[in-house]
């Protein structure tokens, strides 16, 4: 059977994969840059960690409440804050995220505080992280590839076309991100439950940029890169941990390198499947990726 | 009435500090639109020179400023020839500029963790920190009278630069439109460099107060982000947006960690930037971009 240790880095991966897959819908698919999700994994992962704690609640309902609780939240603060764009929402979300990270520091009597809130039961072992991971996997593939998953696509990349086309593009960005704040949410609560143990500084900015810095790498607008990215990113973590101290260095050197040699990401805009197999042998000039604009 | 005085000078102080930072931020982020995120490296930078050359040369500051504000520009023209060119002369997404910008600060944070540790430094007593009477209804620091009236002279000195010189002339052309700028004849690298330039010198000015407000450290850089959020507030792009944006956050977070808790004043900052966003989308002072269609 395998080690302890990466059946570790499986959960690890598997678990960012879920919050990857959130963000990747909002930025990668609807075109919405963000630097503060690591707050709504924050809500997940207190939700779920004080739920089950103090509440003795089943850790299945714990998780979905960790994951609902998010989504609430995203959906009040999108309602006022997703008429901004571009770089104002960015730096918004940034603020949002900070503010949820300093309420959680601060609130000693209910979160603890810096202290950290131990005693989370280790509920998230391999099979419950993968099943998460494939559950949560398939219904992001039902949305994008759905209606829902079409309007979220013209928004982002024309913003007034798909106005003009009838859609309702305030409300589809609405929608974009209380979906991605559900999986973050999720993500989150799994995270509690595997760490067992949470501090409010594990929800920093860090966090939230290398969420969106996974799915940049992995290809906007891919789901599957958005897989892969997580993947390599968490492996280029554990292999450099012997030089740690190194290790943020070449991450940030990745990431500046990534945007200059292959700014589309991993896989650009292709999915892995049939698809992307027959176009590698039918060698049809590839379109140049537009991006999200915001 | 006393604290209240107090608390207002000590705001306009450490605004004026944010203003400095903010202006370099906004007026790289009107030439080419993204939001600069290695920014903060630059004051770290800056930081770090001038407390190695304190230590060289025997704390003589005139020498230790001038080189950190050299050095800051530099390394700022250097990183966008480096990471920045490169991408802008291929594509117009300005996102890649945004990611890779970020990648920049991760890497500037972490060769100063990696090469001098995550140290906490004090720069040695270079600049006065004696009590000063304002007037007679206020008792304040001469580092907070000497930051506020150093920003100012930086401030009106970028003024200057930018309405009275050639070079001020074409940036303040490209930051309408930087296309048609390059096609009235300027040279769009050497002005990007300079803007680069100048945003890097300002950084460092404010790296060197915030170092001895902060003591200095690596991760000195991530205060920035309050000085984007003033940009934010005074309106992406606007140079006296940054300003007074600035100045309100420096009273805001002085007054909150006056009257109710130093605790809070991070939250009420990032409170302030939601209901300004929500009240006016686009800042104070911003413009008002209506896309074509």
């Amino acid at each position: 059977m395998i080690s302890g240790y990466i059946e570790g880095i499986i959960i690890l991966i598997c678990v960012n994969s879920i919050a990857a897959m959130g963000v990747s819908l909002l930025t990668g698919f609807t075109g919405i840059f963000t630097l503060g999700h690591a707050g709504y994994m924050a809500i997940g992962a207190y939700t779920a960690a004080i739920l089950s704690v103090r509440h003795d609640v089943p850790w299945f309902v714990a998780v979905i409440a960790g994951g609902v609780l998010a989504m609430a939240l995203a959906y009040l603060i999108g309602v006022p804050t997703l008429k901004l764009m571009g770089d104002y929402f960015a730096i918004a979300s940034i603020g949002l995220g900070e503010t949820i990270r300093l309420i959680l520091e601060n609130w000693q009597s209910f979160t603890r505080g810096a202290r950290g809130f131990p005693g989370v039961t280790n509920f998230t072992t391999l099979p419950v992280a993968a099943s998460f991971f494939l559950g949560m996997l398939i219904l992001m593939r039902f949305l994008i590839n759905g209606n829902y998953g079409r309007a979220f696509k013209a928004c982002r990349d024309d913003y007034i076309a798909a106005s003009l086309l009838g859609f309702k593009t305030a409300h589809y960005r609405v929608l974009s991100l209380t979906i991605s704040g559900f999986y973050c949410g999720i993500a989150g609560a799994l995270l509690a439950g595997f760490l067992t143990y949470l501090q409010p500084v594990m929800f920093d900015m860090n966090k939230s940029t290398e969420l969106t810095a996974v799915v940049v790498f992995g290809g906007l607008g891919s789901l599957s890169g958005s897989i892969i990215g997580t993947a390599v990113i968490g492996m280029v973590t554990e292999v450099f941990r012997p030089i740690s101290q190194y290790r943020m260095l070449i991450y940030g050197a990745t990431m500046v390198l990534i945007m200059v040699v292959r700014p589309e990401g991993i896989m650009g805009q292709h999915e892995i499947g049939p698809r992307l197999i027959r176009s590698i042998f039918s060698r049809k000039p590839r379109n140049e990726v537009d991006g999200a604009h915001g | 009435m006393e604290t209240l005085i107090q608390q207002i000078i000590n705001g306009f102080s450490l605004g004026s500090v944010y203003a400095l930072i903010a202006v370099g931020y906004s007026l790289v982020y009107s030439i080419l639109l993204f939001s600069n995120f290695a920014h903060g490296g630059f004051l770290v930078i800056g930081g770090y020179i001038c407390y190695y050359t304190l230590a060289a040369v025997g704390n003589n500051i005139w020498v230790a400023s001038l080189l950190a504000f050299l050095g800051a520009g530099v390394s700022a023209v250097l990183v966008e020839r480096g990471a920045y060119k490169p991408i802008r002369e291929r594509t117009n997404v300005t996102l890649y500029l945004l990611i890779a910008s970020m990648g920049m600060s991760i890497v500037i944070e972490n060769i100063f963790v990696v090469t001098v540790g995550g140290r906490f430094r004090a720069l040695p007593p270079v600049i006065p920190m004696t009590p000063v009477s304002v007037f007679g209804l206020a008792t304040t620091s001469a580092f907070d009278i000497l930051s506020l009236i150093m920003a100012m002279i930086f401030l009106i000195g970028l003024q200057v630069f930018l309405s009275t010189t050639k070079w001020g002339l074409a940036i303040r052309a490209a930051s309408y439109d930087l296309k048609t700028a390059g096609l009235m004849g300027v040279n769009v690298n050497k002005l990007i460099s300079i803007v680069f330039f100048v945003a890097g010198l300002l950084a460092a000015v404010g790296g060197i107060f915030l170092s001895v407000r902060y003591t200095l450290y690596p991760q000195l850089g991530l205060i920035t982000i309050k000085a984007f959020v003033a940009a934010v507030i005074g309106g992406l792009g606007s140079l006296p947006g940054a300003v007074v944006g600035s100045l309100i956050l420096g009273l805001a977070e002085m007054l909150t960690a006056g009257f109710i808790s130093s605790q809070m004043r991070d939250i009420v900052v990032f409170g302030m930037l939601v209901l300004t966003l929500l009240w006016r989308p686009t800042g104070l002072f911003g413009k008002h971009i209506s896309e074509k269609v």
